[in-house]
């Protein structure tokens, strides 16, 4: 886990089980002008949460093991930390009804523009 | 020789004529006329009498004393000159001496008489027919006293009196005798008028009434017959009396005499068979003919025969005989008219009743029955054929005169109704119509007869009927489960259906646990009034009824109280309303997976096209649910598919961004990762279709969107079906002409957009063609040398044709793509 503070850059959590994936995710953060912090599960990224009030926005894949745990993890930050922004990717549709408030989800393979725009708006 | 010739007076024909009127001549002695000359003989003192009527040729006594002859010819006759004064009485004293007298043959022989005195027998209308006379053998000088004589005139009157009361008695007699007659002749002819209409159209006994009522009828007769005519001859048919032997004479139509009245057509009297001209000799004596009345029986255009009566004797009819013949030909032409109408209408009659009687079709003859308001409420049977009893089930015999809601308990109203509508309007009334109470279904025809009366005609159609109903079923289900997407669904459609069909309680499917150990029944099709029993059953908490499932056969009892599976405790049937029942066992891989249920609350006999039917919808159920099942599992795999393949290219994408993580120029990486994205657009779109197809709008929109909102973009197109290879290629394609545009073109200047339009043309190779119209963009030159990977893609054109015209203008590209249509649609098998 890298954790470089940097208080002019928003902090990012960026929550991928895909090595591969998550140098991509943290590069779109990074293009965004953000701060990066990586977890590589939902139980990590919890953790993380729970020390790192810090966190203004949350970036996550809904793809991973387990197959709803990436979702599991946005309603559970929706429902434990309200103020967190909530950005996700995700291979497969979602209705609007089972997104959290607020939560933005953006397909497969990465569009680079709406994710990077998506990460300024939040940390705006 | 006559001395002193008689007066001329006894030759006058009116006093003959009178004295004929009387009919006195030669009848026999009558007390009244004795007893006149009885007292002339005391009146007068002399030994004989006489009342003599003087006739053309004779004198008649109708009474006398002490004379011996009846009568005497006129020579004889002293009497005839009595006639020559009528108002006086003739007295001759010596008979011997008087001119007139002297030599008349009774003075001068035997009996030598001498005196005579004769008063004039005068009628009322002044004619003298003879005279009352008193004759002596002695000569009397002195005549008649003055009193003698007026007493013998008194009694002459006496005697005309007498003979006026005579023929009034007579002519009474006659009358009474023609009127009696009269009436013989009519109650003869009303007998064999009788007898005709009794014979009921038998042509023998219709002539033989004849012949027998002209016999009655004419008593001179001793025989009769008839002849019918057959080519030149006539054949004696009906034959009485004498005749009674010949049956079958035949007599020829040119010598005989009946032959001769059949060709004259007129009545022929034989009165003499021995002399008759037209009577052959031979043919009188084998017939034993002495006379004959004989009169034509016409009929028609012609002469059917000859009515004869005969006698043995001679000169034995009269002309009124035969008059009377004449009106018995009469009854025997309208015997034969009426023989021969009846022979036909009864065998016209026989003729429709055998056909009725043979008829497949059922017929019935019914008559309305009204209220006192004249409603019709109700039909009796009248008649009906055996067809009728076959295809209603019920024997004809007990039908007639009882009334279908007697015969058949709750019938539908409109078997009274439409009835009574074809009695009242006169109009037919086709119907197919079904009976509830028999379930049976007739199809037919009603018209009407009379004012009350109609007559139906009609077959059974129930097996059409409930063939047509399955196959509309089958139809009907064949729709709905193409329509339908769940298997739920398509077992609640396919248990209405079937339910409806059969007239069943109860229909639904289910699938089988174990080894047809219980079966989880899905929400079934229910009539009114029957409970549902969806849920968890146990085979054998109902019978013994898992044999024949698990042998893969339909499970089918008509009446679970009968059956020897379910009879010893038919308890838990009936608990849930089940009085038969079929299972239609669904298999897979040889086991018995499911099993369409149908129950009726009644036994009933399951006819084998229902079971088939069951059958049918067993396996297009199956068919139908089986389909489904693919399709949730083809839409479940291909999300699956989509997801996989996303990930790939998502970590492809990744990959390739690490990878040229060193590049210094971003662009092209970026362009990159966006093709890829492009790209799996592409397959989104793809995917609704399950790769087989998809919309070129949702392709453009899809591809489009990920460039710039969708309102830049103007399309313009019919939104056909494109191919996968097409509808890859349209995107990369677009892809790039949106990033340039983006970049350089339409899309770089706020205001800017881009009209997409597409259209098909038709000729020799039908061709798609795509125009690409940029405006309000800033001018644009065609890229330097053969430009990068992006141009490329744009020059290869739709699934690359290389058939792009691109004219790059002053605001923006429009370029034209062609392609073949069959490159770009998919093949239509």
């Amino acid at each position: 886990m890298t954790e470089t503070r940097r208080p002019e850059h928003a902090l990012v959590l960026v929550v991928e089980d895909d090595p591969i994936l998550m140098l991509s995710l943290v590069d779109f953060v990074e293009n965004a002008g953000c701060e990066a912090i990586e977890a590589d599960s939902v139980a990590e990224a919890i953790r993380i949460l729970e020390t790192r009030p810090d966190i203004r926005t949350v970036f996550t894949d809904l793809d991973m093991r387990g197959s709803t745990a990436g979702m599991e993890l946005a309603l559970s930050i929706r429902d434990r930390w309200p103020p967190i922004e909530l950005l996700m990717v995700s291979s497969q549709p979602w209705d609007a009804s089972q997104i959290p408030e607020r939560g933005i989800v953006l397909g497969k393979p990465f569009d680079r523009r709406r994710i990077v725009a998506a990460i300024q708006k939040f940390a705006a | 020789m006559n001395s002193h010739p008689i007066p001329n007076i006894v030759d006058d024909a009116d006093r003959l004529s009178a004295l004929m009127s009387y009919a006195i001549l030669d009848t026999p002695t009558e007390w009244g006329f004795d007893d006149i000359v009885q007292l002339a003989c005391h009146l007068c003192q002399v030994p004989v009498s006489l009342v003599s009527l003087v006739a053309g040729d004779r004198q008649w006594f109708k009474a006398r004393v002490g004379f011996p002859h009846c009568e005497t010819d006129l020579d004889s006759s002293i009497c005839a000159h009595a006639l020559a004064q009528p108002d006086a009485v003739l007295v001759i004293p010596d008979l011997t001496v008087d001119p007139r007298t002297r030599a008349n043959p009774l003075v001068t022989g035997e009996p030598f008489i001498r005196f005579y005195a004769g008063a004039p027998l005068v009628t009322p209308d002044g004619h003298v027919l003879g005279s009352l006379c008193v004759i002596d053998k002695v000569v009397r000088p002195g005549g008649l006293t003055v009193a003698q004589a007026e007493n013998l005139k008194a009694l002459a009157r006496q005697v005309v009196t007498q003979m006026e009361l005579r023929r009034a008695v007579t002519s009474r007699d006659i009358a009474r005798a023609e009127e009696q007659r009269a009436y013989q002749v009519r109650e003869a002819l009303r007998d064999s008028q009788a007898r005709i209409a009794a014979a009921g159209g038998d042509l023998d006994a219709v002539l033989r009434a004849v012949v027998a009522g002209a016999i009655s009828a004419v008593p001179a007769a001793d025989g009769g017959v008839i002849a019918l005519l057959d080519g030149d001859h006539l054949e004696y048919r009906a034959v009485l009396g004498s005749l009674a032997a010949h049956r079958g004479q035949r007599v020829p139509l040119a010598a005989s005499g009946a032959g001769r009245c059949a060709r004259t057509r007129e009545p022929y009297l034989v009165r003499d068979a021995g002399s008759d001209p037209h009577v052959d000799r031979g043919l009188a004596g084998t017939l034993g003919l002495g006379s004959a009345a004989l009169a034509p029986i016409l009929g028609g255009d012609g002469v059917l025969g000859v009515l004869k009566l005969q006698s043995a004797r001679t000169d034995a009819f009269t002309q009124g005989d035969l008059d009377i013949v004449g009106l018995f030909t009469s009854a025997a032409t309208a015997g034969l008219t009426e023989a021969s109408a009846r022979a036909e209408t009864c065998e016209k009659d026989d003729y429709w009743r055998g056909l009725f009687d043979r008829l497949s079709e059922g017929f019935v003859v019914g008559e309305v029955v009204r209220d006192e308001r004249g409603r019709v409420i109700d039909w009796t049977y009248v008649e009906v054929n055996p067809a009728w009893g076959d295809l209603l089930g019920i024997d004809p015999k007990t039908v007639v005169g009882r009334s279908v809601r007697e015969v058949i308990p709750d019938i539908e109203e409109e078997w009274i109704d439409e009835f009574a509508q074809v009695v009242e309007t006169g109009e037919v009334a086709n119907f197919t119509r079904r009976i509830e109470t028999i379930s049976r279904w007739y199809e037919g025809r009603a018209f009407r007869l009379d004012a009350n009366r109609f007559g139906v005609i009609f077959l059974e159609v129930t097996q059409r009927v409930e063939a047509e109903d399955r196959r509309s079923a089958l139809l009907t289900l064949g729709d709905r489960l193409r329509d339908l997407t769940t298997t739920a669904d398509m077992t609640r459609a396919a248990a209405e259906i079937v339910g409806r069909t059969l007239g069943a309680t109860r229909a639904g499917f289910g699938r089988i646990e174990g080894d047809v150990e219980a079966i989880e029944i899905e929400p079934d099709w229910t009539a009114p009034g029957i409970a549902s029993i969806a849920g968890r059953h146990r085979f054998d908490d109902y019978g013994d009824l898992r044999g024949s499932l698990r042998r893969g056969e339909p499970l089918v009892i008509d009446d679970v109280a009968t059956d020897p599976r379910t009879r010893d405790d038919p308890g838990p049937m009936r608990a849930i309303a089940v009085g038969a029942l079929v299972n239609m066992p669904v298999r897979e891989r040889g086991r018995t997976v499911a099993a369409f249920i149908v129950h009726d609350v009644k036994p009933r006999t399951w006819a084998g096209e229902e079971l088939a039917f069951l059958r049918n919808v067993a396996d297009r159920l199956e068919v139908g649910v089986a389909r489904v099942r693919a399709e949730e599992l083809q839409a479940v795999l291909n999300t699956e598919l989509v997801h996989r393949l996303k990930n790939t290219l998502t970590v492809v994408q990744s990959i390739a961004t690490q990878t040229l993580r060193s590049v210094t120029e971003r662009e092209p990486v970026e362009a990159f990762e966006r093709r890829v994205l492009a790209l799996s657009r592409a397959h989104d779109v793809l995917m609704q279709k399950s790769w087989a197809a998809a919309r070129m709008r949702s392709v453009m929109e899809s591809v489009l969107g990920l460039q710039a909102d969708l309102d830049r973009f103007a399309l313009d197109g019919p939104d056909i079906d494109i191919s996968p290879q097409a509808a890859l290629s349209l995107t990369l394609l677009l892809h790039e002409l949106a990033t340039n545009a983006l970049k350089y073109g339409a899309l770089s200047a706020k205001a800017g957009s881009v009209r997409i339009a597409w259209r098909t043309e038709q000729g020799t190779a039908p061709t798609l063609v795509l125009d690409w119209t940029e405006s309000g963009g800033p001018s644009v030159t065609a890229p330097n040398g053969r430009g990068g990977f992006g141009s490329k893609l744009i020059r290869m054109g739709l699934v690359g044709t290389r058939n792009a015209d691109l004219e790059y203008g002053h605001s923006g590209l429009r370029a034209e793509f062609r392609a073949p249509l069959t490159d770009i649609q998919i093949p239509v098998h």
